[in-house]
């Protein structure tokens, strides 16, 4: 039974490899795109904290789109997903502790003598 | 060339024979870059916390940097990224030709980026007098920016080295120095970018001291004529070097191989993604 569907998996998988070639050139040009926005956002008249969460959600975007379809995560095996957010987790997570806890009032270099 | 009868029938993606049914090759480069996830996260929480508290007297950053520089790094870095995909995708279709024309564009893009990069530190030491030691800002900028510059040169080394590769030949027998003649392509491939490099950052230098005309053009070709002859000759090697000869060992089957380095270059550009943001881009908040 499994003989005759083995061609249909094989051109599946071509018909992927071939649609693989669209999919990166639309996604490049997205990035550049986004980049692109990134630089305009910098210079927009509005709260600190709206421009820094809008410029940390296109670089989450960018950094997605690239692990997901540049680095093919989104074809392979779970495993390597998680895998790959073991290490960013601890790296995001000693990031954000080490920010938090040198952002504190206490921690202020004391003044020179 | 390769065999290309065989296209489409490697699932790149899946390994039966290993026990996770990922290939080991795979699995050890995602746990690579899950560990280089915490090294530059070290590196840029300590930008950002020096940053958080700026010594007295200290450079401001948003007067040494160049906004335009960088944007461009940036955007040659995705396009690098565009052309790595394209590399992986040709050999996955058995396509030798075209992955050797996307490795080349990918390691223009990567030479383009560290140029800029040089360029950029020679004008912050030279012009805007910041060093590594003579503020906590240029500590933690060239540490980190140096470090993601310094992976940017081992990717351009190993897709150097992938394209020469691609060269070896499907029956030794019949070229019996094709090792040699390897090393060779290598040893002139780095001197065309070397020669190059000097070339493209000592003509900005020029350009910019004495004004885009004729005459600068001129006295710049008398003053490094030997250079610009070597990287003429070094390029003409290049492509003599590049010439079809036979049929090729590399084909489909090495695309795991290739696939391995498209993951290390992606990594690298997604690191750029947050220095460019969380280094560059809010400071000019």
């Amino acid at each position: 039974m499994s003989a005759p569907a083995a061609p249909e998996a094989s051109h599946g998988h071509t018909t992927l490899e071939e649609g693989k070639f669209q999919i990166y050139v639309q996604i490049a040009m997205l990035l550049a795109v986004i980049t692109g926005i990134e630089i305009i956002t910098v210079y927009l008249p509005f709260a600190k904290w709206l421009l820094v969460t809008v410029l940390v959600v296109f670089s989450a975007v960018k950094f997605l789109f690239v692990i997901f379809f540049f680095m093919h995560l989104r074809w392979d095996k779970p495993f390597c997903t998680i895998l790959f957010f073991i290490g960013l987790i601890l790296g995001g997570g000693t990031m954000f502790a080490l920010l938090k806890l040198f952002g504190m009032r206490e921690s202020l270099p004391l003044p020179l003598p | 060339m390769s065999s290309t009868a065989a296209v489409g029938a490697i699932d790149h993606h899946h390994d039966p024979t290993t026990s996770t049914g990922i290939p080991n090759k795979k699995l050890v480069m995602w746990a690579f870059l899950a560990s280089d996830c915490m090294f530059f996260g070290c590196l840029i929480s300590t930008h950002l916390i020096y940053r958080l508290h700026p010594p007295a007297n200290a450079p401001q950053a948003r007067q040494v940097f160049s906004i335009e520089l960088t944007s461009f790094s940036t955007f040659i870095l995705l396009m690098s990224s565009l052309m790595m995909a394209l590399s992986v995708n040709a050999i996955q279709k058995g396509n030798l030709k075209s992955l050797r024309a996307s490795l080349l564009t990918t390691i223009f893009f990567g030479c383009i980026f560290l140029g800029c990069q040089v360029y950029e530190f020679n004008n912050f030491v030279f012009e805007r007098h910041m060093t590594i030691t003579n503020s906590i800002l240029g500590t933690t900028f060239f540490t980190l920016t140096g470090t993601h510059g310094t992976h940017v040169a081992i990717g351009v080394f190993w897709l150097l080295l992938m394209y020469v590769r691609s060269f070896q030949p499907s029956d030794p027998e019949t070229r019996p120095s094709w090792f040699l003649g390897n090393v060779f392509h290598v040893v002139v491939f780095i001197a065309a970018i070397l020669l190059c490099g000097y070339v493209a950052i000592e003509l900005a230098w020029a350009l910019e001291a004495r004004g885009a005309s004729l005459g600068s053009l001129g006295l710049f070709a008398r003053d490094h004529g030997l250079a610009i002859a070597g990287a003429a000759a070094a390029l003409a090697g290049l492509v003599r070097l590049g010439r079809t000869r036979g049929p090729y060992a590399f084909g489909e089957a090495n695309a795991i191989d290739v696939e391995m380095m498209g993951l290390y270059w992606h990594f690298v550009d997604i690191v750029w993604i947050v220095i460019f943001t969380a280094v560059y881009l809010l400071e000019y908040l």
